[in-house]
């Protein structure tokens, strides 16, 4: 024992000094966006919102995205069970994401970068660090918990239960715990952190597309998903703790597994064998878009296998819908006096989303010309005849092709697969779907453009681009489920963009919207060329 | 004497490749032992599987008299440590990160630790990711050299410091070998282990090729010779323990082996000596010889 885990309580003391600020913004940040949206979730609810929000959440489409409620009736549904069943899905995988990359920085990442080393050769234990930053998790969770708790207590709505809260709170707490323990097995089989880090978010995001099927289809499947045991305790209404009880068995498995696999291992060694390479450079590789491509070539195919598992899952869901509809009156005749179909409306909501995911993709290429840039592995490569130039529109290229083959493939995806689930009843043709994945094009370009932007004139701020990412999906997100003032939900640049199917195509604000992100880029790549290279900042 | 460190038949594998083959060396109490060899020799990972860090396949590794892997707590109260390529805490500083070795280590010299940072002219305010790799290995070695310990390992210590640094380090070195620590010293700068090390272990694709005091193994080598005799200097080819012979008019300079010193001086007294003289080998030549063989 002494041997492991010697001093183990130093290095979390150390840790906790070293990220204090990060504590602090993951906690009060985080669990404000967990808890804080009680008012505005009160405003929804007035007159018959609650039960106009029930019946649209019935809908299979936006059950595979926000998750069931166990209420039957929309008599039952309270301000509270609203919230939990809007919000809780979300801050459960949200709390799963920012957790794995806290562990895995703090474990493989400092083994990679020879930290480990230097601190092994002290009195510390061998796995002492592992078990302090699953401590470090542990703690950081339950301080989130319970501000999360009494934040939504402090609201002292009627609905919004103690016991509730506590629930609430506990079951985002414990998403992060999973999702640690999930990082922390990883992290002992992957041969370094980068693949530690995206198998884990790979599993999360598979958990999540596979509850998605489970909760349309039969909800008691999901029981049996790591995700499903936050979301599926239901608080404010069943408060069922019992999930809780399962997610910590669960994660204490994990957790002893990934020691007992840490105990097997050399440092820096994993499970998965490094394969041997090539011994001379196949021709492909000599250009520097040979080189960029192979660089970002595993991140391109994980995403692209991803976004055709999305497409598919989400398509499967169309088999169901008309079933759904036959079964509801209400949803029946608002579809009806509508005018659209329920397929064309899943589709219009459901493309944001995939598009807004797929849009991560070429941010991530064009914001690796900096983290290549800051390592200094290109600093071989500017001292060649190269030009800035060429570096700069070579990963700006690659990253429009990618996002325009991400949307072909995510949208041809959910078209195929929904088409085949229609069978004959399709109202839809594939040529619909592409349609209105490619009406997102100018989102995705402009989303390039910022990071352009970014990589040309502050290339720290890169990563701001996410947060705008996020930002404006959540904005669309919610947009359509709470009334947002006009401007505020402008400031997205999804907004601008008409829904296709369920709304025609606008030729002037497509041209709009690309030509600014040329200019963004354009901009860009006068920063690029002319500001200094920042090596190891 | 007592033995500090205890190596005995070592090995280790990664995967397929076969990293230590059969390492045996010793470091006994107040040595201080240069441990060379190529790139890729396997120096790091024996570095590594003493500290504990690397658990080994077969063979025996002692410190203290105690096992590196099961003991490797109670050893380590005692050593200190610097890798060639120390990395450290982007958001720390140079000073914090000192103190904090120094608490792990349990054993530190506060005032040893101001002098060093004084001596190595270190900005101990400044936050460890602005640092440059020299600055980075000197809170290395002032954290390990400001520690007490009875066993230092160092691992190319020195990389990226300056040649008025490396002699600073040299000299701290010198004053912990005159209280009687050991030392294992691993270098590249073979004139940094020739100045310091008493006993030197070669090591080559995992096997220790050579070891012992510098003076045995300049025993088993050649001195360079130079010579020069009334008589024909050509005749010196043939006479065995002559090795690499060249001439320039009536100049030879050749190598010559120390087992037959004694025959080649008697040949060379025949033909009437004008100059003689001769150069013990480096550590350099010793390390050339078994590198390029």
């Amino acid at each position: 024992m002494r041997e492991n885990f010697a001093q183990w309580e130093t290095l979390f003391l150390l840790n906790l000094k070293r990220d204090w600020k990060k504590i602090i913004v993951w906690i009060l940040g985080f669990g404000l966006f967990s808890a804080a949206f009680v008012p505005a979730f009160k405003e929804i609810a007035k007159g018959n919102g609650l039960l106009g929000m029930f019946e649209t959440l019935q809908n299979p489409a936006m059950i595979a995205m926000v998750g069931p409620t166990p209420v039957g009736t929309a008599v039952d549904y309270t301000l509270g069970a609203m919230y939990a069943h809007e919000m809780l899905l979300f801050c459960g995988l949200f709390s799963m994401v920012i957790a794995v990359l806290h562990v895995v920085g703090h474990t493989r990442k400092e083994e990679d970068l020879g930290l480990t080393e230097l601190v092994r050769s002290f009195q510390i234990g061998r796995q002492a660090n592992s078990f302090a930053a699953i401590m470090q998790i542990v703690f950081i969770n339950l301080l989130l918990s319970l501000f999360i708790s009494v934040v939504m207590i402090s609201f002292d709505a009627e609905t919004i239960s103690v016991e509730g809260a506590f629930l609430f709170g506990a079951s985002v707490g414990i998403a992060g715990i999973i999702g640690a323990a999930i990082a922390l097995v990883m992290v002992q089989i992957m041969p370094a952190s980068s693949s530690a880090t995206g198998s884990t978010l790979g599993i999360i995001g598979l958990l999540y597309i596979i509850r998605a099927g489970t909760d349309v289809s039969n909800v008691d499947l999901s029981m049996l998903n790591p995700l499903g045991w936050t979301y599926l305790t239901y608080p404010f209404t069943e408060n069922n703790w019992i999930a809780l009880v399962f997610a910590l068995i669960f994660s204490l498995i994990a957790v002893v597994v990934a020691f007992s696999l840490e105990r097997g291992r050399d440092m820096g060694a994993g499970y998965l064998p490094s394969r041997e390479g090539r011994e001379s450079a196949a021709n492909s590789l000599l250009s520097v878009h040979g080189l960029f491509i192979k660089l970002n070539r595993g991140t391109i195919i994980s995403w692209l296998i991803a976004f055709i598992v999305m497409g598919a899952a989400y398509g499967s869901i169309y088999g169901d819908m008309q079933t759904f509809l036959e079964s509801n009156e209400i949803m029946k005749q608002m579809f009806a006096q509508a005018d659209v179909s329920i397929e064309e409306s899943f589709t219009s909501t459901i493309m944001m989303v995939m598009i807004a995911l797929v849009s991560i993709l070429p941010i991530a290429i064009v914001n690796k010309l900096f983290a290549q840039e800051n390592r200094a592995y290109l600093s071989q490569i500017f001292a060649t005849k190269v030009t800035r130039s060429r570096l700069y529109w070579t990963s700006i290229g690659l990253a429009i092709i990618t996002g325009a083959a991400g949307i072909l493939i995510a949208a041809g995806s959910l078209g195929g697969t929904a088409v085949s689930a229609m069978g004959g009843r399709s109202t839809m043709e594939i040529a619909d779907f592409l349609g209105s994945g490619f009406n997102f094009l100018p989102s995705l370009l402009f989303f390039i453009g910022l990071a352009s932007l970014a990589l040309g004139w502050s290339p720290k701020s890169g990563k701001v681009v996410y947060v705008y990412l996020a930002y404006s999906f959540l904005l669309n997100y919610f947009g359509g489920i709470v009334d947002l003032p006009e401007w505020f939900s402008k400031t997205a640049i999804q907004s601008w963009i008409p829904r296709l199917p369920l709304e025609d195509f606008d030729a002037s604000i497509f041209i709009t919207i690309t030509l600014m992100s040329i200019a963004l880029i354009i901009i860009g790549h006068f920063g690029y060329n002319r500001r200094d290279m920042i090596e190891g900042a | 004497m007592t033995e500090i460190v205890t190596i005995q038949g070592l090995q280790k594998k990664f995967g397929k490749f076969q990293a230590l083959r059969d390492v045996s060396f010793t470091v006994n109490a107040g040595e201080v032992v240069g441990f060379i060899g190529p790139n890729g020799a396997g120096k790091s990972t024996a570095i590594r599987i003493l500290l504990g860090i690397m658990k080994r396949d077969a063979g025996q590794a002692q410190i203290f008299g105690k096992d590196v892997w099961k003991d490797s707590l109670e050893i380590h109260k005692r050593i200190s440590y610097v890798p060639g390529d120390v990395t450290l805490w982007g958001n720390l500083t140079g000073g914090e990160i000192i103190d904090l070795f120094l608490k792990l280590h349990g054993g530190g010299n506060k005032k040893k630790r101001d002098y060093l940072i004084k001596r190595f002219e270190l900005d101990p305010k400044k936050k460890a990711k602005g640092y440059s790799k020299g600055n980075r290995q000197k809170v290395g070695l002032i954290a390990a050299l400001s520690a007490d310990s009875d066993l230092y390992i160092f691992d190319e210590p020195t990389s990226g410091l300056d040649p008025l640094m490396e002699a600073i380090f040299q000299e701290e070195v010198e004053k912990i070998k005159e209280t009687g620590k050991s030392i294992l010293l691993s270098s590249h700068i073979l004139s940094e282990v020739e100045r310091l090390a008493d006993k030197v272990a070669i090591i080559r694709q995992g096997e220790i090729v050579e070891s012992g005091s510098l003076d045995d193994l300049r025993h088993l080598t050649r001195s360079a010779i130079t010579l020069v005799t009334e008589g024909d200097v050509a005749e010196m080819t043939n006479v065995n323990g002559v090795f690499d012979f060249e001439q320039k008019e009536d100049q030879a300079t050749f190598s010559a082996d120390n087992k037959h010193l004694d025959e080649i001086l008697m040949a060379a007294s025949k033909l009437g000596v004008k100059k003689f003289e001769s150069v013990p080998p480096t550590l350099e030549d010793l390390f050339m010889r078994h590198y390029e063989s």
